[in-house]
């Protein structure tokens, strides 16, 4: 996948599950802050991106960390490199 | 200590008939019945495939913003709609209900059955990962009751007698004995239910469900009648504002009725089938606490679901507790059996019968079986004054409630 991809993967996320505009997700959006999401529907947006990305999220300590939308682009960029970097 | 009177101040609801009170009243007058075949249930299950399904217009359940519909099944949206209308009418605001003074009492049979259903194949399918986090909230038993008072911003009591068919009617004797007793001024009560496929087989396993009844799906519920088959299963939700008299005659509310009795008690035998005895034993429990005669009734609005037993038993119970001259009708043949909301959404319709001064009729009800024989049966729309009707419900569990309510 290219970042643009995964950008727009994680939007559709975004407005199917959570019903946010898409006019407001910019990566310096805090996901709890200005999207309003909560807790809640942080497990919800993890077993949607799981789906959508067809990996387990449920005991990865870096996705707890993420803050910003931004954030959350950059660690399945991140997650898509290391997918693709070829094997030594 | 007098009692506290508790008055009727506002109703709404979601039906298969109608979102409406008025238009839901108009459609049960003119003889409409909501059951029909269910496409949407596959064919290849070995049930009856009827039902009285709710249809929302579309976009509809989205005027409940998302942070509070995450967490509702079919049967909250139904409840949470049916609240929003109930308030509204009653002229209450989200302010008052904020106060800590008015109650929500909600039953159903249980939660959210479509939930419920989904949350094992998850489980079953070992798929536990992708468990939405909401999902257990769908599924409990307070599901509808929990959901529609965070909707409304309600601070007060939050109860959910679960008494399968009588827990609606339960809510609102529950709901009236806290106005009745000062602790709470106000409650919002009455039951929310969703037809499953799964419910509708627990029914015909236990040869309680319509089945082998050869004509059009709107004619299979036929409560009290000589050809009934047993019930249909509906859904829906039914909603009254309840409120200290005084509180309402302050505030210039419309009175729609007087709760001035109630009873509920169990049967003390049987799992399934309550029994004419204790259904007699309910229904003078609910007479003396009103304080009048049974003569005096101008109305009953019976459970009468159109099983073979359960029909036959009640109406042994009216013939042996009020004789033959009061006036009985059921609606189960309009909206089928919306077990959990059935008492809320019935006495909505009394209410409306009352207020028109009409009784609507037995849908269905041709020739009148011989064990459900010897009463008035109101078999076309009559008109006549009501001061005071008589709602009865019957569980499964062998429990029985009535609520008698007067014209103010």
């Amino acid at each position: 996948m290219t970042r643009e991809e995964i950008i727009a993967a994680i939007n559709s996320t975004f407005i199917e599950q959570f019903e946010i505009s898409e006019d407001k997700l910019t990566p310096d959006k805090q996901i709890f802050n200005d999207l309003g999401l909560d807790s809640l529907d942080i497990v919800d947006l993890m077993v949607g991106l799981q789906r959508r990305f067809g990996i387990s999220l449920r005991e990865n300590e870096e996705i707890r960390k993420v803050v910003t939308l931004g954030d959350v682009y950059e660690f399945f960029v991140r997650l898509e490199a290391k997918r693709n970097k070829p094997k030594t | 200590m007098e009692k506290r009177r508790v008055v009727i101040t506002g109703s709404g609801l979601t039906s298969s008939l109608g979102l409406d009170v008025g238009i839901f009243y108009d459609r049960l007058e003119a003889g409409n019945s909501a059951v029909r075949l269910m496409d949407g249930w596959s064919d290849k299950l070995k049930i009856n495939r009827i039902a009285a399904p709710v249809v929302l217009p579309e976009g509809l359940e989205k005027t409940i913003p998302r942070a509070f519909r995450r967490s509702m099944g079919r049967m909250s949206i139904y409840s949470a709609l049916a609240a929003e209308k109930a308030l509204l009418s009653s002229g209450l605001t989200r302010e008052y209900t904020a106060s800590g003074r008015c109650a929500c009492v909600i039953g159903s049979t249980m939660g959210s059955g479509e939930s419920i259903m989904e949350a094992s194949r998850i489980v079953i399918l070992n798929d536990s990962e992708n468990m939405p986090a909401l999902q257990f909230f769908k599924c409990a038993s307070h599901s509808a009751a929990f959901n529609t008072a965070n909707f409304l911003g309600l601070t007060g009591c939050v109860l959910a007698p679960a008494a399968a068919c009588a827990s609606g009617l339960q809510a609102i004797g529950l709901g009236r004995d806290l106005i009745q007793s000062g602790a709470q001024d106000a409650a919002i009560c009455g039951g929310a239910e969703e037809v499953t496929p799964e419910v509708t087989a627990s029914f015909e396993l236990m040869f309680a469900a319509a089945r082998g009844f050869s004509g059009p799906p709107e004619y299979s519920s036929r409560p009290f009648a000589a050809d009934r088959v047993g019930l249909v299963c509906g859904e829906g939700a039914g909603l009254v504002v309840l409120e200290e008299y005084e509180h309402a005659v302050r505030r210039g509310a419309n009175i729609y009725g007087e709760i001035i009795g109630y009873a509920t008690c169990g049967c003390g035998s049987h799992v399934s089938q309550s029994n004419h005895s204790s259904i007699v034993r309910c229904m003078d429990s609910a007479f003396r606490d009103a304080a009048i005669a049974p003569a005096q009734t101008d109305y009953i609005n019976a459970h009468a679901t159109a099983t073979l037993h359960g029909d036959a038993e009640e109406a042994m119970a009216i013939r042996e507790f009020f004789g033959s001259e009061t006036p009985v009708s059921s609606l189960k043949g309009h909206i089928g059996h919306t077990l959990g909301a059935s008492g809320a959404i019935e006495l909505i319709a009394s209410l409306e019968m009352m207020r028109r001064d009409r009784l609507l009729p037995t849908l269905n009800l041709e020739h009148v079986a011989d064990d459900c024989a010897g009463l008035d049966h109101v078999r076309s729309v009559r008109e006549q004054k009501i001061s005071i009707f008589v709602k009865n419900c019957f569980a499964f569990g062998g429990i029985n409630a009535t609520l008698i309510c007067r014209r103010v």
